[in-house]
């Protein structure tokens, strides 16, 4: 079965399709360096209506979600959003979300696109008990994101309200174009941004989905905004050192050796994994999950052995090319005692041992690009 | 010539692969087609073989990569390589922008030439072999 998102139309007219997670979506429109730079200088916009939408509503929401998940749900304030994981019974990482706190008893949890229906299920068979109320609105709910240094700029000519007010991570309704949305100041390119969610756009009937994207590809016009694929994407979060589930991070990866452990709040009471990563923390933790970089020449790829002296010390989970270092870059898991930032590694690509450097995350110049750089 | 939106020079030898020779005085030129560039789309990265390798026909000699596809490329015929573009190092786009052109890849030595171009197509059968793989 092949799954389309409310905005296929427009994407089979201007860009190359690629099948993901059993959606076609758009790998490229113009082409994925260009996209790439256009995010990092100006502004990009993304369809991300393949990713999973479920309110959770009802008394019980907030001690239901602070069970399933390892950040602390309790500390989150209304019209604020925080980055999370669901982890299994073994401390293996189920997905990683974004939660958003619409109000006291009103949840959006936003799931990987692979993950709709296990989060669904996860959630439902783990409820019981709780006062609450699942409502999967993937189908219904179409997800833009708009991002790089001139978003907000973007952004802000859609709406009445004033954009200066939300910080990092802040999430509200807001009306656009007449369609109530969820507007929040996040995203997976390290750069400043907002996604929001057209809450009544149907796969049936998209119109207000596509009414909003292409009133975001007007007001981007002077800043050169373009309409961005997933290749783009999958290169821009991995400069930021971001992890993408089902490479980077997976039911057989705990938090610890992945370094999301900022995320995994044990001080906050009982909670799914909890137990099990506590027993792996103890136990010591054997690989972690590394930034490398190209010394040579080579493009390190998804499933490359990395080596020292000879001896295979880990996996490339994932690799690509990176337009603005233009050098190849990688994420993957080394056994901890070669994981220091500065350690010389080899890649294996191509039957070749190519030198790479462990390197801290993200991998640009923060002075210069991502949500942080000197305006 | 051309086949749909790809251009097939006339006297050049061509491969399944995609790889294309020219006869240079006694030496082969070589570097992939217009349609494998267009399939790649951008290219970002090329991995040139060294010169003085011995080399069997069909052999791997290196990579043609974009941000997410690497497609290898292969020894239209037997030899010994004498000569690299370097500059694909620096400027791997010129596969896209030039590939009969200056996005040349190697300089081979051939050392059975005669037996091997026999099972190269010329630009006519290369011609019909695209449009066979593009109505599929």
């Amino acid at each position: 079965m092949t799954y389309r998102t409310q905005l296929f139309h427009y994407h089979e007219k201007a860009s190359h399709l690629t099948d993901f997670a059993g959606f076609q979506m758009p790998l490229w429109y113009e082409s994925i360096v260009s996209e790439c730079l256009a995010v990092r200088n100006g502004v990009g916009v993304f369809d991300i209506s393949h990713m999973g939408r479920i309110f959770v509503t009802g008394p019980d929401a907030e001690k239901f979600l602070n069970y399933l998940t390892t950040n602390n749900v309790e500390a989150l304030k209304p019209n604020h959003a925080q980055y999370t994981l669901v982890c299994n019974w073994e401390g293996g990482i189920k997905d990683d979300l974004v939660i958003m706190k619409l109000d006291g008893h009103e949840y959006l949890v936003i799931c990987n696109a692979g993950n709709r229906q296990k989060d669904l299920s996860w959630l439902q068979t783990n409820s019981e008990g709780y006062n609450v109320n699942l409502r999967e609105v993937s189908d219904e709910v179409a997800m833009i994101s708009i991002q790089g240094p001139k978003a907000a700029h973007t952004v802000q000519r859609l709406l009445e309200d004033d954009l200066s007010n939300m910080v990092r991570f802040d999430c509200k309704y807001v009306e656009i174009a007449g369609s109530k949305c969820v507007l929040s100041r996040t995203g997976y390119t390290g750069e400043d941004g907002f996604e929001v969610c057209v809450l009544d756009a149907s796969i049936s009937n998209p119109a207000n989905a596509l009414k909003i994207w292409n009133m975001i590809l007007k007001a981007g016009e002077e800043f050169g905004l373009k309409p961005c694929g997933l290749g783009a994407r999958d290169v821009l979060r991995l400069e930021a050192g971001m992890c993408l589930y089902g490479n980077d991070i997976t039911e057989s990866t705990d938090p610890l050796e992945a370094r999301l452990e900022f995320v995994v709040k044990f001080e906050k009471g009982g909670f799914i994994g909890k137990d099990a990563i506590l027993k792996r923390k103890e136990a010591g933790i054997k690989r972690r999950r590394v930034g490398l970089r190209m010394v040579g020449r080579g493009i390190p790829r998804e499933k490359n052995r990395i080596l020292k002296n000879g001896e295979v010390i880990g996996t490339v989970t994932s690799g690509t090319y990176s337009p603005i270092l233009n050098v190849g870059i990688a994420m993957g898991y080394v056994t901890a005692e070669y994981s220091d930032v500065g350690e010389k590694v080899d890649i294996e690509i191509h039957g070749k041992s190519i030198e790479a450097e462990v390197v801290s995350f993200p991998f640009y110049d923060t002075k210069l690009y991502g949500l942080k750089r000197l305006q | 010539m051309k086949a749909e939106e790809y251009d097939i020079p006339e006297g050049l030898y061509y491969t399944r692969d995609h790889e294309w020779l020219r006869l240079d005085g006694e030496n082969c030129v070589i570097g992939v087609t217009d349609y494998a560039q267009k399939t790649l789309h951008e290219v970002v990265f090329v991995d040139l073989p060294e010169r003085g390798r011995k080399i069997s026909k069909a052999e791997s000699l290196g990579t043609v990569e974009s941000v997410k596809a690497v497609s290898d490329y292969f020894a239209p015929v037997s030899g010994e390589i004498i000569e690299v573009n370097d500059i694909l190092s620096s400027k791997p786009d010129l596969i896209n922008k030039s590939p009969y052109g200056e996005g040349w890849i190697a300089i081979i030595k051939p050392s059975d030439l005669e037996a091997e171009l026999k099972d190269l197509m010329n630009s006519r059968g290369y011609s019909q072999y695209l449009k066979s793989l593009i109505e599929k």
